[in-house]
């Protein structure tokens, strides 16, 4: 079988009856890795000896007949935020290029245990984005590509995580989210992303950005594979204080017969790109096969100034020592090398203002989803933007209240393919839902997933 | 909670603040760097503003967990 493009399910029910060996699989994608890599930006290092040596481990314990679970000898890929002893870390930052650690991030640790083999440490932007980039070139790397377009942005900060599951260069990956950083590079690159609930994976070895924001989740071909990734990497952990004392587990029933209810925030797709907008309505349409789908509100709130204020507060402390030093002049995008410093205007009482209203928002926002399996909204306004040129301005950001609710009261939200602009860009949907049911919108986007074919349209790559 | 009515930031706070920047980073900004800091210092001015324009009350908390530590407990 060609493994490339197939699901983690598949590729899994083919080690274990034994007819694809992981060395082989490894092999494919670190030839991937290392051939398409580069046209994408996407990988800052590709961990050849440690991918073989899991390999051939893999390779041997199935052949014993120690099959670990689903994950056993199949390749992934790690936003380079993440820990990972014998290979750097470097956030994506010049001035941390030769960055390393002498211990596995928790995250990478599971993965290793469920038998999963590390493959590459993946592009991401420069900080995850923590110093308020403006534009695609904000990274060592270089800009993300997404593979759907010659000229478009793979989106970020997750950029490789997102642009090589698109190119088939990983089965899956890991990516971080603390606003937009998983649902982004998903949606531009038409590939599925799942940000957990807060607080259901360990962030331990992970670069802070902001602590009560920061969650690490995967992106992959499919919501069920997201499924699987999660239940090997949530849980609790001595060294996170964060991480709730729950365990995960992804039930991938099939989910025929399920009715949902679906929630939609009004107005929320006002703004959106035309080709967005026209995808969401015919979602829209789909969706009530599977359910009910009724308008909704929350009160009128200042969401993105209230998440702006908890962000922007808590990354200038995290990056205070780098923020002081000349260091901050290496980096790549011309913007981050002065932005932060306008983050010192924060008042103390101000921040606090923003963790009074979060708490709001919480209520407000459980109350409403606790009628609904989920709310459903575009996954991004817009289609992956181009290489060159400013996504977004200074002085007015995009507003996205999706993206606010979502992360600062610390939802689990699932990005999925459904649909492309004229130029050949995908669109994508999200599903958000109450937190800890995180289940639950796998199972709706697992539901989106058998009943459309999006998710299986690959860009040409070879 | 009450939402009071869309707040105009005042000019000189953002002055103010942006002064206080310019003091303690100015040397190593250049003109057009320190343009950039003016700005982003006014667009946080404003979200601030949004902010103090949501009434709350008394008992609406911080969410921010403190937990008293003992390493043995």
């Amino acid at each position: 079988m060609n493994p490339v493009f197939r699901p983690v399910r598949e590729l899994a029910e083919a080690i274990r009856a034994r007819r694809l060996s992981p060395i082989a699989l490894t092999e494919t994608f670190l030839e991937r890795l290392e051939r398409l890599g580069p046209r994408y930006n996407a990988v800052v290092t590709v961990t050849r000896e440690r991918a073989l040596r899991e390999a051939r481990r893999a390779e041997a314990e199935i052949a014993a007949g120690r099959w670990r679970g689903p994950l056993h000898g199949i390749p992934y890929g790690a936003k380079d935020l993440l820990a990972a002893v014998g290979a750097p870390t470097t956030w994506g930052a010049a001035p941390l290029r030769a960055q390393t650690f002498d211990t596995d991030a928790t995250v990478i640790h599971r993965l290793e245990a469920a038998g999963a083999v590390l493959v590459a440490k993946l592009a991401m932007v420069e900080l995850a984005g923590g110093m308020g980039y403006r534009q695609p070139n904000a990274s060592f790397t270089g800009p993300g590509k997404s593979p759907w377009g010659p000229d478009a942005w793979s989106g970020g900060s997750s950029s490789g995580s997102g642009s090589a599951v698109a190119a088939g260069l990983v089965p899956f990956a890991i990516g971080s989210e603390t606003w937009g950083s998983i649902l982004s590079p998903a949606a531009y690159c038409g590939v599925t992303g799942l940000r957990p609930t807060y607080g259901r994976v360990s962030r331990h070895g992970a670069m802070a950005l902001c602590w009560t924001l920061d969650k690490l989740g995967p992106l992959a071909l499919t919501a069920d594979d997201c499924g699987l990734v999660l239940e090997a990497i949530a849980g609790p952990d001595a060294h996170d204080p964060s991480a709730a004392d729950r365990t995960f587990t992804h039930a991938a029933g099939d989910p025929a017969g399920r009715r949902f209810r679906f929630g939609v925030l009004r107005g929320v797709d006002e703004g959106a790109e035309p080709a967005v907008r026209a995808a969401f309505t015919r979602s829209l349409d789909t969706l009530t096969k599977l359910g009910t789908v009724e308008e909704v509100t929350l009160p009128e709130l200042p969401y993105d100034a209230i998440a702006r204020t908890i962000l922007f507060a808590e990354a200038a402390s995290a990056f205070e020592d780098l923020i002081e030093s000349v260091a901050i002049a290496e980096l790549t995008a011309p913007e981050d090398h002065y932005a932060p410093y306008a983050r010192d205007a924060i008042l103390a009482k101000d921040y606090i203002k923003a963790l009074r209203l979060r708490g709001v928002v919480m209520r407000e926002t459980d109350r409403l989803l606790a009628g609904l399996d989920a709310l459903v909204a575009p996954g991004r306004p817009a289609t992956a933007p181009p290489l060159e040129g400013e996504f977004r301005s200074l002085h007015r950001p995009a507003l996205d209240p999706m993206g606010a609710i979502g992360n600062m009261a610390g939802l689990p939200a699932v990005a999925v393919p459904n649909g492309f602009s004229e130029s050949g860009l995908p669109t994508s949907l999200q599903f958000m839902g109450r937190a800890w049911a995180d289940d639950t919108v796998l199972a709706a986007a697992h539901a989106w997933q058998s009943i459309t074919d999006w998710h299986q349209r690959h860009p040409a790559i070879d | 909670m009450r939402r009071m009515s869309e707040p105009a930031p005042d000019p000189r706070e953002a002055a103010f603040l942006f002064d206080l920047i310019r003091t303690r980073y100015g040397n190593r900004l250049t003109p057009e760097q320190l343009e950039g800091v003016r700005r982003g210092v006014a667009a946080v001015v404003a979200q601030s503003a949004l902010l103090r324009a949501v009434r709350l009350s008394n008992a609406d908390e911080p969410v921010q967990r403190f937990v008293p530590f003992r390493a043995d407990a």
